[in-house]
C-alpha cells in the first residue's frame, strides 16, 4: 500500500469540524442535564413501594435499554412528528432522543446505588431518631448519590460517542461535518482518523477521572 | 392481704429504669422472643450473653423500635414506648430518643464526615444549632481521642476509630441508656481494647447499659448484673458473681463451658 497521508484537506477545513464539535458537546451536555434530571426522578419512581409507580419507570427504562439507540433515534425523527403531529426543532429532538436514552441507563445506576445502601444504615438513622423523609434525604440519596458518580460518567462519556448517531438525521453534528467533509474532499481516511482522536480525547480524560474515583472509593 | 391488684403490676415499680413485659416477637411464622421479661434499674450495666441465634440482637433491636413484636409492653421510665396492639406495634418516638444504640457492623455514614456524622441527628431531629453541635461534638471527640480525626471521612478510619466515633454519635443526643450489639466483634483483636475503654469510661460515669459481648474479660469487667439467654428465652438472670461464676442453670454451665471453656 502506497497511500499518502495528506491532512491539508482536513487542516484547511478545520473550522467546519470545530463547528460540529462544538454541536457534539452542547449535545452532550445537554442530553447529560436531561440525563441525570429524568434518571433520578426514574430511580425514585423504580424503588418506589407502590407497583403503579414502579411499573411506567420500569416500562421506560426497559424500552430503551432494549432497542438499539440508532432506532431510538430515527424512531424519534421520523415517527413522532407522524404520529403526534408535533414538529420540534432537530437539534431539540436530538437532545431529547439522546437524554431520555441516558434517562434510563441513569436511572438503573441510581437504583443500584440506593439500594446498595446497606440496611445497617437505615437502622443507625432510625437509632438517631431522624424521620423517614429526613432519612432518605440526609442518608440515603446523598450516599447512593456518590457511589453511582462513576457510572454516570461512564454513561455520560458513551453519550457523547452516541451522539454521532444523530448525524444520519442531518443534525450538524461533528460526525455529520465529517461525512460531508470526507465526500467532499475524497479524504476519508485522514477526517475519520483525525475526528476518531477528537472524540477520543475528549473522553479519555473522564474515563481516567472515572478510574481514580473508583480506586479512590473504599472497598 | 386481699387485694389481687398488688401482685402482679402492670408495669415494673416506680423504680425501673426499662421494664421488658411479656414480649413475643418472631419474623414470620418463627417465634424468637419466646416471653421475655427483664426490669432494670437505674445505673446498671446488664450483659447479655447466650448463644448464636438467641434472640439477643433482636431483643435490643426491639427496644430500639427497629422490630415489630407481637405481645408485650416495653416501659421506659415508667412511660410504655413499645407496645403490642392488635398486631401493630405503637412506639413512642419521644421517650424512645433517651435510648442510643451502636451496632456490630459500622455504620457511620460514608458520605459525612467524623464531625457530620456527630452532629446530623442533634441539628436535624432536635434543632440544635450548627455551631453549638459542632463545639458539643469537638469536645466529646476530645475526651474519646479523637480530636485529630475530626475533618476525616469513615472511609479513613480504622475499625476501632469506626466504633469509638459510632459511640460518640450516639452519645451527642445524650441517651439514658445505652445498647451496645457485639460492638467488638467486627475488629481485629489489638484494636478491641481501644472501643472497650471507651464503654468503661462510660460505665465508670453511670451510664446505664445493655450489652451483647462475646469477650469474657469486658463481660466480668463490665457487668452489674449478666442475663443469659437461650431459643428466646432467659434462662438465668443474676450479679456476674454467679451467672458467669457459679451459675444456677444447668444450661448456662454448659454454655460457659462450651464458648469461653470456663469450667464452673
Ligand atoms: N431479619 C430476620 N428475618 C428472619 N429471621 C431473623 C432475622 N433476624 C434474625 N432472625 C432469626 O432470629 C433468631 C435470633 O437472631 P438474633 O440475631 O437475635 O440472634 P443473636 O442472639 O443476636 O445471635 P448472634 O450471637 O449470632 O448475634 C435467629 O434464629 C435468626 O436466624
Ligand atoms: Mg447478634
Amino acid at each position: 500500500m502506497n497511500y499518502t497521508f495528506d491532512l491539508g484537506a482536513v487542516t484547511r477545513n478545520f473550522d467546519v469540524l470545530l463547528q460540529g464539535l462544538s454541536l457534539t458537546l452542547q449535545l452532550t451536555i445537554a442530553a447529560n442535564i436531561v440525563g441525570l434530571i429524568l434518571g433520578f426522578l426514574l430511580a425514585l419512581m423504580l424503588v418506589s413501594r407502590f407497583a403503579l409507580v414502579r411499573g411506567p419507570a420500569t416500562a421506560f427504562v426497559e424500552f430503551f435499554r432494549c432497542t438499539p439507540a440508532l432506532i431510538q433515534i430515527v424512531w424519534f425523527f421520523y415517527c413522532v412528528p407522524m404520529l403526534f403531529n408535533v414538529f420540534i426543532g432537530s437539534i431539540t429532538m436530538a437532545v431529547l432522543a439522546l437524554g431520555l436514552n441516558l434517562a434510563a441507563f441513569n436511572a438503573e445506576a441510581y437504583r443500584a446505588a440506593i439500594q446498595a445502601v446497606p440496611r445497617e444504615h437505615e437502622d443507625a438513622g432510625i437509632a438517631l431518631g431522624l424521620s423517614p423523609l429526613q432519612r432518605v434525604l440526609y442518608i440515603i440519596l446523598p450516599s447512593a448519590i456518590r457511589a453511582s458518580v462513576p457510572v454516570l460518567l461512564t454513561n455520560g462519556i458513551g453519550i457523547l460517542q452516541q451522539s454521532a448517531l444523530v448525524s444520519i438525521v442531518a443534525v450538524p453534528d461533528l460526525m455529520y461535518e465529517a461525512k460531508t467533509l470526507a465526500t467532499e474532499t475524497y479524504r476519508p481516511i485522514e477526517t475519520f482518523t483525525i475526528v476518531a482522536l477528537m472524540y477520543f480525547a475528549i473522553s479519555l480524560p473522564v474515563s481516567q477521572l472515572v478510574g481514580w474515583l473508583e480506586r479512590r472509593r473504599p472497598a | 392481704m386481699g387485694n389481687t391488684m398488688t401482685v402482679a403490676p402492670a408495669q415494673g415499680d416506680g423504680s425501673a429504669l426499662l421494664c421488658v413485659k411479656g414480649l413475643r416477637m418472631g419474623y414470620g411464622p418463627v417465634e424468637v422472643l419466646k416471653g421475655m421479661d427483664i426490669e432494670m434499674k437505674p445505673g446498671e450495666r446488664v450483659v447479655l450473653i447466650g448463644p448464636s441465634g438467641s434472640g439477643k440482637s433482636t431483643l435490643l433491636r426491639v427496644m430500639m423500635g427497629l422490630e415489630q413484636i407481637q405481645h408485650g409492653q416495653i416501659t421506659f421510665g415508667g412511660d410504655p414506648y413499645i407496645t403490642a396492639d392488635k398486631g401493630k406495634t405503637k412506639i413512642d418516638i419521644g421517650v424512645r430518643k433517651k435510648i442510643g444504640m451502636v451496632f456490630q457492623h459500622y455504620t457511620l455514614f460514608p458520605h459525612l464526615s467524623v464531625l457530620g456524622n456527630l452532629i446530623l441527628a442533634p441539628c436535624k431531629v432536635a434543632g440544635e444549632s450548627r455551631s453549638s453541635a459542632s463545639e458539643r461534638a469537638r469536645a466529646l471527640l476530645e475526651r474519646l481521642g479523637l480530636s485529630h480525626r475530626v475533618d476525616a471521612y469513615p472511609a479513613q478510619l480504622s475499625g476501632g476509630q469506626k466504633q469509638r466515633v459510632a459511640i460518640a454519635r450516639a452519645l451527642m443526643l445524650d441517651p439514658k441508656l445505652m445498647l451496645f450489639d457485639e460492638v467488638t466483634s467486627a475488629l481485629d483483636p489489638e484494636l478491641v481494647a481501644e472501643v472497650e475503654q471507651v464503654i468503661l469510661q462510660l460505665a465508670a460515669q453511670n451510664m446505664p447499659m445493655m450489652i451483647v459481648t462475646h469477650d469474657m474479660w469486658f463481660a466480668k469487667n463490665i457487668a452489674s448484673r449478666v442475663i443469659f439467654a437461650a431459643e428466646g428465652r432467659i434462662i438465668e438472670d443474676g450479679p456476674p458473681e454467679q451467672v458467669l461464676g457459679n451459675p444456677r442453670e444447668e444450661r448456662t454451665r454448659e454454655f460457659l463451658e462450651r464458648v469461653f471453656h470456663i469450667k464452673t
